[in-house]
This record gives structure tokens, C-alpha cells and sequence, in this order.
């Protein structure tokens, strides 16, 4: 059984959901994470950062809750190589905190996008590796993500670009919906996955990501 | 210094909101004397409309809300059923009409986090939102202005704090021009384990404790200013609307819900309408205790405010609570926990008077039971115009090319695409589809929120607006399989001194009623919002709703199958039309057409209510594929809506187009397997024709592709209002 940490900070709004979807997965167990305490990281094999306006996007979308205590214990499990999955404001986290390279910013639409979206899984030879296409539902205001164009040509030899979109909602440079860090342990995505781990959701993709944990 | 003693008596009846007549009945209550500078603030604040229902509590008091699935009490913030398996909701429906044509951005953003503090307040968490709209005709002052405002704020809020918007409705008419609509719905869940908190106070002596947000200067005068007619000097009003904070809201919810998870408060009241004025009165009276109240220690963000602006403030995100006072340390530390403020600023009393203190004087005491109950009752007078059948009117046959980019016709997803509609990840059915679903936690059964209320036949006649208020989500949820088991309103009307609005009003009620007497669904909480008027224009009445049904299946892979869905499934599929001819009028094609208003036939609730029953076991046992209710435009606009981008349909050559252009309440679709037969039935079926793969909808010589068809929607929409 492999013990996965949610992190949830103040505000943190899709915790629960990832919690369960965790929980639901076969093989995983969930536990929480509370944003003022550190953790040991070798008692963990993953972490989540979740969806959803942790300190109501103040300031800006992930900066704040980059910098509270359980965010040294997550850099630490991240520098063990150990598995680290940002969705959402978990993605923008994991940016502000320097875990993943480049920036999220206002969607070009300046609009909140909510909608299903179709992903393409690119070749990473990773522990994140996914094939083929993954559908899943995309809610957010600030996806539009964006690196200079030389760290994008890196990351891209490096098969750093973990997901793309089919068609790009929000002006994301290169339809990049998900990134690796170097060591490719650490990913952070835009869309959804525990949005799309039941039929009655409307789809079944997520659970593919999750058992990525495994 | 404050302004308001150097006024005259009549200045200051404007100022604070009160006829004459109130202020002689205001002063009799206090023992034959004048008013204190305070109490003419409480006079005002709880006799406004707003707070008091003085119009409408007459009719309020009729209306059919008592059954066994009912198990909230009087008085309180929403309503409660069950639902077995000891599954409870809450849900309750508001209006911040008013806020919103001012400020629509905060006004529509305020009404989403107070109808959200009215449910989480009782101890259930919000799980589903949803809002009804109403804006002025194309072309009219402001409308890109307020539409994107109120959708921007909705969207703010909801999707900050957490909750998914899983239904909307969408209105355009020109009564609305300088009267915009803005009512918002939300609903709670109780797992088995989750207490009701009740909002009376029932111990002497145990503290009150003050939760959340500081209190500013934001909404002084509020309550009053929604109960009143607008006029040339409504942009001066502006400071009295509230500005929303989504990220307290969500720790408000969180923290609120852990304290009482633990059982930790005993009575619990949000500061909505008239803040704590309002609030600490409602417990108050609720529980027939006293209470003191010192406003020097109520948390300030604006340390210059005097008591009554801290009486009147409706500051956002706050709540009173009523605790043993041994509990005062641990709530204390769960709010600091999720990082707010609890400060204890009174405690309830042995006696009856509630008691205000300022800086160590008691600056009011009074019978709080005098003035809410005390507050004055009007038996408006009213004439009711019954429904009669229009001598006059004939079919329209509307202009097919017109119809998708029409502003009434067109996609309305550039507003619920700002929606988030999955968060909590419980929504099965989205805004896409006319019943928003989500999944119940504990058993998985699926509960759906379906509005209503069309107010172009309101204006037809309020009888049949009102009666199809309810009938209308009723067809459509049972269609899907579910029963409506109780329903909420929100009923929006213009002047009440006018007997004509008064009598629609009245009217109107009387057949929502009964229809929803006859479904057994019973009204288990709403809200009234009067003088929607500007400078004389009264808007259409509008008693919207909306009901929610349960289907007593669990949902899973298995039978999600049974569910069906709103658009077409399956290339081959026969599409039966089957109706219950009982009322065909001008409708919304009428309206396109600006064509004068007509309706034959009548509004029979029984065969509306038997046309459910005959339908719903079927749409449970997975009969039908899809399936739609007939609306605005017709059978031919539903059809072309459910073709989605996947499929089309052939209709067949003895079904004529124009049939299908007509207005009738009330006709459902239905797709199913190409050899399924109907079971008898007394209605009128009609095998309209296939669905096919080649997705063109194709009538004769007529063709139109999906494609065309989206591209006109959203066309239409950009038109008014812009990518």
C-alpha cells in the first residue's frame, strides 16, 4: 500500500475530492497534510498538491501557499525523487515554489474556463508516462501557461512535456496542459483528474493518472 | 455627531424607511415616546420589506409546506427534507435583485455567499448552486455592462468558495431594462451523522459568540434600501451594497461546520439582511430568551463606526453563534485554526428583553418580540385577472434562419462556461443540460435541481405562469426519473401598493400552491422580493422556483445506462413526441416575432401530474435513451438541441414543419429503441421520425447541419454580447 499526503491550505477548495479519488485507487492510501506543519518525508511515497484558490488566489494564483511549512517538507520528499502531483492551483504551487519551471498566467479569453478538454499524452519516459488521449473536465482562470522559448527547447529534449491539448482553451504556449520537472518525478497539470474517475462523472481518464502513483 | 438628529421628523421617515404610520405604531411599542437614535435604526432595518414580508406574510401563511419529508422547523434559514437512509438537504432561493443593478459584479457576488451562509449556517454543506436571471431586451442601457458583471460575480464567488453552479436559466425582456434579476439557489447536504443547528436560542447564561469577518461600513442601510422603488438618485446607493470575500467565506464554511460537526454550538445564525441587528433578533425571538449584546466588542475593520452603523452593517462573511461557555476555548481554536477571529460579545438572558450596550452604557433595551411579531401586516388590496382564453392569435410560423442567433434562442454557454460545474466532484449533469443532477455522497443516489418560471407567460396570465412555474421542472424531472420532492421560490414582483401586482401576486401564489399540493412537493423555504420598479415601470412578475427531484436508484456504471440523457444517444433511435394538448400559445417565438400575446386551451394541473406519473416509471426502468422537454420555440428547436455534435435527425414526411414550430404546454421528446412501443396511455404520441448519424436535422426539403445550427448560437450571443 503506498501512502499518499493531500496538502491543504487555507482556502484549498478541491482537497476532499482528491482525497477520495486517492483513496478510491487500489493500492493507495490518502493522508492529510495540513499547511502549517512539516511532515517526514520518508514516511510518505507521494504527495498531492490540490485544486482550488488556496488563499483565494491573493496576491497570485499559488504564491502564497508556496511559502507555508508543509511546503519544506514537500521540496524535501521532491528532492528524494519521491512522486509529486500539482493539479490546478497545485500546478501554480508547484511553479511559485520553483518545483516546476514557468509561469501560469491569465487565460488569453481573460475568462474562467470551465469545459471538458482532450488531452494528448507526450513521450516522457517517466514514472508519469501516459498514452493515447485522456479526457478530462478543466476549470480554472489562470492556465495559461508560459516558459522562455529557450528553457521550452530544453524542456522539450528532455521530455519535460508531459500532456497538450487537443484545442488549446487557453492560449498555453505549445498547448502545454502538464509539465515535468528535470527529474521528472515532479508533474503538475491544469486539468481535472479527480473530475473523471467514475462513468457517471462523465469519464474514467483520471483514474489512469492516479494509478500513475503506483 | 451624527447627521440624523439635526433632521426633521419627515427627513427623517425617508432616511430611515417608515411610513407615518409605522413611526406611531413604532412609538406605541415603546411605551408613548420618541424614538432613540437606535431605535429607528432597528424600526427601520426590521420593518423594511425585506426583513419583515409585511406585503406578503398575509399569503406567505397559505401555501402548502407541511409534509412527512419535512423535517426542518419554522423560522429557520432553509428548509430541510429527507430523503431516507438518513440523507437530509437543505435549500433555499434568494434574490439580490437590487445590489445587483447597482453594483451587479458585488451584488450578484454577495447574493451567491449569502444564499450559501443561509444553508451552511443550519449545519449542511453546500454542495450545488444554481441561478436565475433576468435581464432587459437587446439593445437596452447597460446590458453588456450587467450581464457580464452579474455573470463575473457569480462566478468570483462560487468558484473560489468551492461550489459547483450546476443549473441556470437565462432571461431577456424589456420589463427588466432598468430591473435586472439576480436570484440565486443553493443547496446543502446532511450525511447521516450531521445535525440540523437550529438557530433559537435555548439556555440562559450560555455566551454569544461573534464569528468571522470584521465589521465595516460596507451595506449600512441595506435591507431598507432593497425594499425600495428605485429612482434618478439609485446610483447614489452604491455604498450600500456589500463586497463579497469567497476565501472567508470558505473558512467561515470549514470552521463553522467543525464547530458544529462537534456539537460545540447550540444555535447558529448567519448576519444576512440588517446583520446583527436582524440576526440577534431572530434568535431571539426564535428561542423567546433575551440577550445582551455589547457592540464595543464587536471586531471593527473601521474604528470611527458608531452603534447604529454596527447595528446596520451588512458586512459579508460573519456569523453569531450561542455556545456553553465551558465550549467558548475550543471554538475559539478551531477559528483560529482556519485562521478567523471569534470574539464573545454577549450572553443570552433569563428574560425576554434584548439589552444593547456601547462602551459600558446600555444603550437600548427592548422587547425583541414586540417589534419583529409587532411589525406591521398589510392585507394589500388586490384584483386578480383569472385566465381567459384569447379570442384573437394564430400559429406562428417563425422565420427558421432567425431563431438561433435571437437573443432568446441563442447559446447561453459563454455564461455557465465561467461556472465552475464539477468542483466538489459530485455533478452528474451540468448546466448544459436543463436538470443539473449530482450524485448524493453517502448513497449515491442522484438529486436534481431543475428552475422555473417563464415569465413571458406570467405576462400572459400569472394563473398558468404560476401553475406552470412548478408543472414545467416537475414534467422535466420526472421525464429523467425523478420525483419532485420539494421545491423552493423566490418571488419577484414589482410595487405591492398596486392591486394589479398585488393580484398576481396573490394569484400566482395560489396556483404554485396547488400544484405543488397535488405533486406532494411542498414549499420548504423561499423568498419575496418587492417594489421591482423603476421610475413607474413595474417588471413582469416572476415567482421563480426551483424544484428538486430525487431518484431512488443508486447510480453507478450499471444504471447509469437507465438515466437518461438531454441529448440524442444513438444513430437509428425512434424520437416519440408524446404530449398532453391541453395549452398552445404566442410563446417565445411570439415574443421574436413582437406578435401580440395568445393562448388556447387550459392548464390542467391532474393531467399534467398524471402525464409525470405515466412517464417517470419509465424513464426509471431506462426506456428512453434521452429525452427533453418541449420549450420555447418548439419541438423543432428541442430537437435540433439535442443533436449535439454527434448525431442528426429525419423527420418524417407526415409530421409538417410548422407543427412543430407551435408552443404547447406540455409536450416532452423522447428517444428510444426503433421497435419500442409506448404502454397505453391516454396522450397524444406522435413517431416524429429517427435519429441518424449524418447530423443534419432534415425536414422534407428542408436541411439545416448541427454545425450551422452551433455556429448561429453563438453567433447570436456574440452579437449582444462579445466573444
Amino acid at each position: 500500500m503506498k501512502k499518499i499526503g493531500v496538502v491543504r491550505f487555507l482556502g484549498t477548495n478541491c482537497d476532499q475530492d482528491i482525497f477520495d479519488a486517492v483513496a478510491a485507487t487500489e493500492g493507495l492510501q490518502a493522508e492529510w497534510l495540513w499547511y502549517e506543519d512539516k511532515f517526514e518525508a520518508g514516511d510518505l511515497d507521494g504527495v498531492v498538491i490540490p485544486g482550488g484558490f488556496s488563499y483565494g488566489d491573493y496576491l497570485r494564483c499559488g504564491a502564497l501557499a508556496s511559502k507555508v511549512p508543509v511546503m519544506d517538507s514537500v521540496e524535501e520528499l521532491a528532492g528524494l525523487g519521491k512522486a509529486v502531483l500539482g493539479i490546478c492551483n497545485g500546478f501554480q504551487v508547484l511553479c511559485e515554489r520553483g518545483l516546476l519551471p514557468g509561469v501560469l498566467m491569465r487565460n488569453e479569453s481573460l475568462k474562467f474556463i470551465d469545459d471538458w478538454s482532450v488531452l494528448k499524452a507526450e513521450k516522457t519516459e517517466s514514472p508519469w508516462s501516459l498514452e493515447g488521449e485522456l479526457t478530462m473536465p478543466i476549470a480554472h482562470g489562470e492556465g495559461r501557461y508560459f516558459v522562455p522559448a529557450d528553457t521550452l527547447e530544453s524542456m522539450k529534449k528532455n521530455g519535460q512535456i508531459w500532456l497538450t491539448y487537443s484545442d488549446n482553451p487557453n492560449g498555453s504556449v505549445d498547448d502545454i496542459a502538464g509539465v515535468l520537472n528535470a527529474g521528472k518525478n515532479v508533474a503538475g497539470l491544469m486539468p481535472h483528474p479527480e473530475r473523471a474517475v467514475n462513468s457517471w462523472m462523465g469519464g474514467t481518464d483520471g483514474r489512469k493518472l492516479l494509478e500513475r502513483f503506483l | 455627531m451624527d447627521v440624523s438628529s439635526l433632521m426633521t421628523l419627515e427627513e427623517k421617515l425617508k432616511h430611515y424607511g417608515l411610513s407615518s404610520d409605522e413611526h406611531s405604531l413604532a412609538k406605541k411599542i415603546v411605551g408613548d415616546r420618541d424614538l432613540s437614535q437606535i431605535e429607528w435604526a432597528l424600526f427601520s432595518s426590521l420593518w423594511s420589506e425585506h426583513c419583515s414580508y409585511k406585503s406578503s406574510k398575509v399569503h406567505l401563511k397559505n401555501l402548502y409546506g407541511k409534509s412527512d419529508v419535512v423535517v426542518s422547523e419554522d423560522g429557520e434559514n432553509a428548509g430541510v427534507v429527507d430523503l431516507g437512509l438518513g440523507e437530509r438537504v437543505a435549500f433555499k432561493m434568494e434574490s439580490h435583485n437590487h445590489p445587483s443593478f447597482i453594483e451587479p459584479f458585488q451584488g450578484a457576488a454577495t447574493g451567491v455567499g449569502g444564499i450559501l451562509r443561509d444553508i451552511f449556517t443550519m449545519g449542511a454543506r453546500p454542495i450545488a448552486l444554481s441561478n436565475y436571471l433576468c435581464f432587459g431586451e437587446a439593445g437596452s442601457d447597460r446590458l453588456e455592462n450587467l450581464v457580464s458583471g452579474v455573470v463575473s460575480g457569480i462566478s468570483f464567488y462560487s468558484n473560489c468558495v468551492g461550489v459547483p453552479n450546476i443549473s441556470g436559466q437565462t432571461e431577456f425582456n424589456k420589463t427588466y431594462n432598468t430591473n435586472n434579476l439576480v436570484n440565486a439557489f443553493a443547496l446543502g447536504y446532511y450525511g447521516k451523522d450531521d445535525k440540523i443547528v437550529s438557530s433559537k436560542i435555548k439556555t440562559p447564561g450560555h455566551s454569544v459568540v461573534y464569528v468571522g469577518a470584521k465589521t465595516g461600513k460596507d451595506g449600512v442601510h441595506g435591507a431598507s434600501m432593497a425594499s425600495e422603488s428605485f429612482d434618478e438618485g439609485s446610483e447614489a446607493k452604491r455604498p450600500t451594497v456589500q463586497i463579497g470575500d469567497p476565501f472567508f467565506e470558505k473558512l467561515l464554511i470549514e470552521s463553522c461546520l467543525e464547530v458544529m460537526k462537534k456539537g460545540l454550538a447550540e444555535s447558529v445564525q448567519d448576519m444576512g439582511a440588517a446583520g446583527i441587528t436582524s440576526s440577534s433578533f431572530e434568535m431571539s425571538v426564535g428561542g423567546g430568551l433575551g440577550l445582551e449584546l455589547d457592540l464595543s466588542r464587536v471586531p471593527l475593520r473601521d474604528q470611527t463606526m458608531n452603534p447604529e452603523e454596527i447595528l446596520l452593517s451588512e458586512s459579508q462573511e460573519r456569523m453569531l453563534m450561542a455556545c456553553d461557555p465551558a465550549n467558548v476555548d475550543q471554538i475559539k481554536s478551531i477559528f483560529t485554526k482556519w485562521g478567523l477571529e471569534a470574539v464573545v460579545v454577549g450572553k443570552v438572558r433569563r428574560e425576554k428583553e434584548i439589552q444593547i450596550f456601547w462602551k459600558g452604557d446600555m444603550v437600548c433595551e427592548i422587547d425583541p418580540a414586540n417589534i419583529v411579531e409587532g411589525a406591521p401586516r398589510y392585507e394589500r388590496p388586490y384584483e386578480i385577472a383569472p385566465w381567459e382564453e384569447s379570442k384573437t392569435g394564430e400559429s406562428t410560423d417563425y422565420d427558421l434562419s432567425k431563431v438561433f442567433s435571437s437573443l432568446q434562442g441563442c447559446s447561453r454557454e459563454w455564461i455557465f462556461n465561467q461556472y465552475d460545474q464539477r468542483v466538489g466532484a459530485k455533478t452528474v449533469a451540468d448546466c448544459l443540460s436543463p436538470i443539473g443532477i449530482v450524485r448524493l455522497p453517502e448513497s449515491g443516489r442522484p438529486l436534481g435541481v431543475v428552475l422555473g418560471c417563464r415569465p413571458l407567460l406570467m405576462e400572459l396570465s400569472p394563473e398558468l405562469g404560476g401553475y406552470d412555474s412548478v408543472l414545467s421542472p416537475a414534467v422535466q424531472l420526472s421525464i429523467k426519473g425523478f420525483k419532485p420532492w420539494a421545491v423552493t421560490d423566490c418571488l419577484n414582483f414589482g410595487n405591492p401598493q398596486k392591486s394589479g401586482i398585488m393580484g398576481e401576486f396573490v394569484s400566482s401564489l395560489r396556483r404554485m400552491s396547488e400544484a405543488c399540493e397535488l405533486f406532494e412537493a411542498p414549499i420548504i423555504s423561499g423568498n419575496v422580493s418587492l417594489y421591482n420598479e423603476t421610475e413607474g415601470q413595474n417588471i413582469t412578475s416572476t415567482p421563480a422556483t426551483c424544484v428538486v427531484g430525487f431518484r431512488d436508484q443508486v447510480l453507478d456504471d450499471e444504471t447509469l445506462e437507465k438515466l437518461p440523457e438531454s441529448s440524442f444517444k444513438e444513430a437509428g433511435s425512434k424520437i416519440l413526441m408524446v404530449e398532453t394538448p391541453q395549452l398552445t400559445w404566442s410563446g417565445y417565438a411570439g415574443d421574436m416575432e413582437a406578435s401580440e400575446k395568445w393562448g388556447k386551451g387550459e392548464l390542467d394541473p391532474q393531467v399534467t401530474k398524471d402525464f409525470c406519473d405515466f412517464l417517470r416509471p419509465l424513464a426509471l426502468e431506462g426506456d428512453f435513451k434521452s429525452s427533453k422537454l418541449v420549450s420555447k420555440f418548439g419541438a423543432f428547436y428541442t430537437l435540433t438541441s439535442m443533436m449535439d455534435d454527434d448525431f442528426g435527425v429525419k423527420i418524417k414526411s407526415n409530421v409538417p414543419l410548422p407543427s412543430l414550430k407551435q408552443e404547447k404546454l406540455y409536450q416532452v421528446i423522447l428517444e428510444v429503441d426503433a421497435d419500442y412501443e409506448l404502454p397505453k396511455n391516454d396522450f397524444k404520441v406522435t413517431d416524429l421520425g429517427v435519429v441518424t448519424s449524418d447530423q443534419t436535422l432534415t425536414s422534407g426539403d428542408f436541411q439545416i447541419t448541427g454545425e450551422e445550427i452551433r455556429k448561429q448560437k453563438y453567433k447570436g450571443w456574440e452579437k449582444h454580447f462579445g466573444a
